[in-house]
């Protein structure tokens, strides 16, 4: 039950850089989880953290203690890895004790604190067994009961749920968040499963390329993505690029390539400034035929007529792709009205409020 | 489908003919050095023969035995770290120095005894000693040991040894606890490739063991040069073979029921 706290950590090879200049707080007892694509540097990061892999450059503080050139051994961490590396040899209650053993802790000690934690994670009366007679879920147990029972100051967690089938991983994610918070540790997840990130985390860290882009709740980086990336990498958007032309009493018009957009930024931009706009599947509707032409009866900013192309029928929700002057725009129809799409086709109107502006990246 | 039925039946049949055909021809000249081995002065059936190997023999085997166990424990001394350090680390030269550490096993064991003479009588003096005789044995059946720890040691995930250092476990619990225990069938496989062929090594023993030492191979050797093949040298061959034959079954024994079934690949 530590904080972390990272000042400035940089991890080069060769001339890669895997990690680059990360400044990071993590709260005592906070559930964090570093989200981004394969190859981001989260897993070096988070290995940076345990102290299995030394940074170019860079500080790591547990409390106010600095770790950063302390073993493993001595920064007192549990890491779950990808797969449950129980040690094959060790039956399910060596494993869960090993931590102790290793530290000296007497025989009948180590053996109560052994079913304490198989316990815990719902594997009482398995501890006789060897690893290679669990099912790949229960392994994954196992190897938290294992990490848990040395009482670490911080829980380390590498895509520890990527190798199991989907079901397991629904389940098995709310008893990570479980444990964390009966066992009140401080938590860093890796995950590239924004799904899994968003069910679990207390704040979500997204990282591309070695570098932060955003720290945030669920809701932040949803709503209010900082960067191209975020806007793109989490949930589904729709892009478009243009310049502001004009910016009255808070809205601000875009024309983007012709398309003139009207939004309610919450940041100040200027005549001219080149800019990248989302606006969320779910944000746009589809208006009937009859609807007013009058916009602010029915209470959209944006209207445009359009060419429904493709309807893709999800279940809980319809995909649909709708072409307005050549630019594909997707939305996501709800409710009774997704029923009917297949049947309409045709010259389609839709309407839209929400438009996130990013300024374009130089 | 009767017609699937009989071309299966032929590949059965030449296949079993095909197994029986090698056994036959390797347990053959085994077959025929134990009735040699059992048979009388007058050609009669007869247990005598295994009298020798248990009265002026003992000594021979006696030594073999506590030569290839001597060589055996400095083997494991030397190779576990030296694999480790092969396996775990990078430096430059790595792949250069495991083939010139291998090297022994290339070379001819004549040419192996002379280059052993020529060092020890210049440098180190040890030809009139058993540690001589067992560094000897050593230089020439490391690689023996070496080899199969290091591929054992490549196979084995370092997520193990992470996950111990993350627990809290020493380099050296690690080691012991974890690392060791998991190339086990490695390194048993290579204890007893040096185990038969040290055991059953003479050419280099002749080059290089003191006056006082003669192993059961040398002895046999000997016997053979001076008198020819005589029953009772025979025996005492047929004894080796079944001693060799042991250690693979002890092996088989050992790793292959605990180890090999549930291997530890993920
Ligand atoms: N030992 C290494 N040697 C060289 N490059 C590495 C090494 N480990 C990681 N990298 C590089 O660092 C980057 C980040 O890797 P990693 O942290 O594993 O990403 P992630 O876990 O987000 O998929 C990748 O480009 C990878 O190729
Ligand atoms: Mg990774």
């Amino acid at each position: 039950m530590s904080s972390v706290r990272l000042d400035g950590i940089t991890k080069r090879y060769g001339h890669t850089l895997a990690v680059e200049d990360i400044s990071l707080n993590i709260a005592e007892r906070e559930f964090v989880t570093l989200l981004g694509p394969s190859g981001c540097g989260k897993t070096t990061l988070l290995r940076i953290i345990a102290g299995l892999i030394e940074p170019t450059a860079g500080r790591i503080y547990f409390d106010q203690q600095d770790v950063t050139y302390l073993s493993p051994r001595a920064r007192n961490i549990g890491f779950v890895f990808q797969q449950p590396a129980l040690f094959p040899h060790l039956s399910v209650a060596d494993n869960v004790g090993f931590g102790l053993s290793v530290k000296g802790v007497r025989k009948d000690v180590i053996a109560k604190r052994v079913e304490d934690m198989l316990a815990l994670v719902g594997l009482s009366g398995y501890g006789k067994r060897m690893p290679a007679q669990l099912s790949g879920g229960q392994q994954q147990r196992v190897a938290l009961a294992r990490v848990l029972a040395t009482d670490p100051r911080v829980l380390l967690f590498d895509e520890p749920l990527s190798a199991l089938d989907r079901n397991l991983r629904e389940t098995l994610k709310y008893s990570i968040l479980d444990l964390q918070r009966k066992t009140g540790k401080t938590a860093i997840y890796v995950t590239h499963d924004q799904t899994e990130a968003f069910a679990i985390s207390d704040r979500i860290v997204v990282m591309n390329a070695g570098r932060i882009e955003q720290i945030g709740t669920q809701m932040d980086i949803y709503l209010h993505p900082a960067t191209p990336f975020v806007a793109e990498f989490i949930g589904a958007n729709n892009s478009l690029s243009g310049v502001v032309t004009s910016v009255q009493e808070g809205e601000v018009t875009v024309d983007a390539d012709g398309l003139r957009i009207h939004c309610r930024p919450h940041s100040a931009f200027r005549e001219g400034d080149a800019v990248l706009g989302y606006i969320r599947p779910e944000n746009i509707a589809l208006l009937n035929d009859k609807d007013d032409h009058d916009v602010h009866h029915i209470g959209y900013i944006n209207v445009f007529d359009g060419v429904l192309d493709r309807v893709i029928f999800e279940g809980a929700t319809a995909q649909v792709r709708v072409n307005v002057n050549g630019r594909e725009l997707r939305v996501d129809v709800s409710g009774a009205q997704r029923l009917t799409l297949s049947r309409r086709g045709g010259r389609v109107r839709i309407g839209f409020n929400d438009v996130t502006l990013i300024p374009k990246p130089a | 489908m009767n017609r699937l039925l009989s071309t299966r039946r032929l590949t059965d049949i030449a296949s079993h003919a095909y197994i029986w055909l090698l056994l036959l021809l390797f347990v053959m000249p085994f077959a025929a050095l134990v009735n040699y081995s059992l048979t009388g002065p007058r050609g009669e059936f007869a247990l005598q023969n295994f009298a020798y190997v248990f009265g002026s023999f003992t000594e021979n085997l006696g030594w073999s035995f506590r030569i290839s166990l001597l060589t055996l424990l400095i083997n494991l001394a030397i190779s576990l770290p030296a694999a480790y350090g092969l396996v775990r680390y990078n430096y430059p030269g790595k792949h250069l120095l495991f083939a010139f550490l291998s090297l022994p096993l290339y070379v001819p064991a004549a040419v192996l005894g002379i280059a052993l003479v020529l060092t020890f009588n210049f440098t180190y003096r040890l030809t009139t000693s058993e540690w001589g005789l067992v560094l000897a044995m050593v230089v020439g059946s490391f690689p023996l040991m070496l080899t199969p720890t290091v591929v054992a040691l490549k196979d084995l995930p370092i997520v193990f040894e992470e996950a111990a250092q993350c627990l809290g476990a020493s380099k050296w619990q690690t080691y012991w606890r974890v690392v060791f225990p998991l190339i086990g069938p490695g390194i048993g496989a290579g204890m007893l490739l040096c185990f038969i062929i040290v055991f059953n090594e003479y050419l280099v023993t002749l080059f290089v063991k003191p006056t006082f030492i003669t192993t059961a191979p040398v002895r046999v050797f000997n016997l053979v040069r001076t008198a020819g093949l005589l029953p009772t040298t025979a025996a005492l061959a047929v004894v080796m073979q079944v001693i060799s034959f042991l250690a693979v079954l002890l092996f088989f024994r050992i790793y292959g029921t605990r180890y090999l079934k549930g291997t530890y690949l993920l």
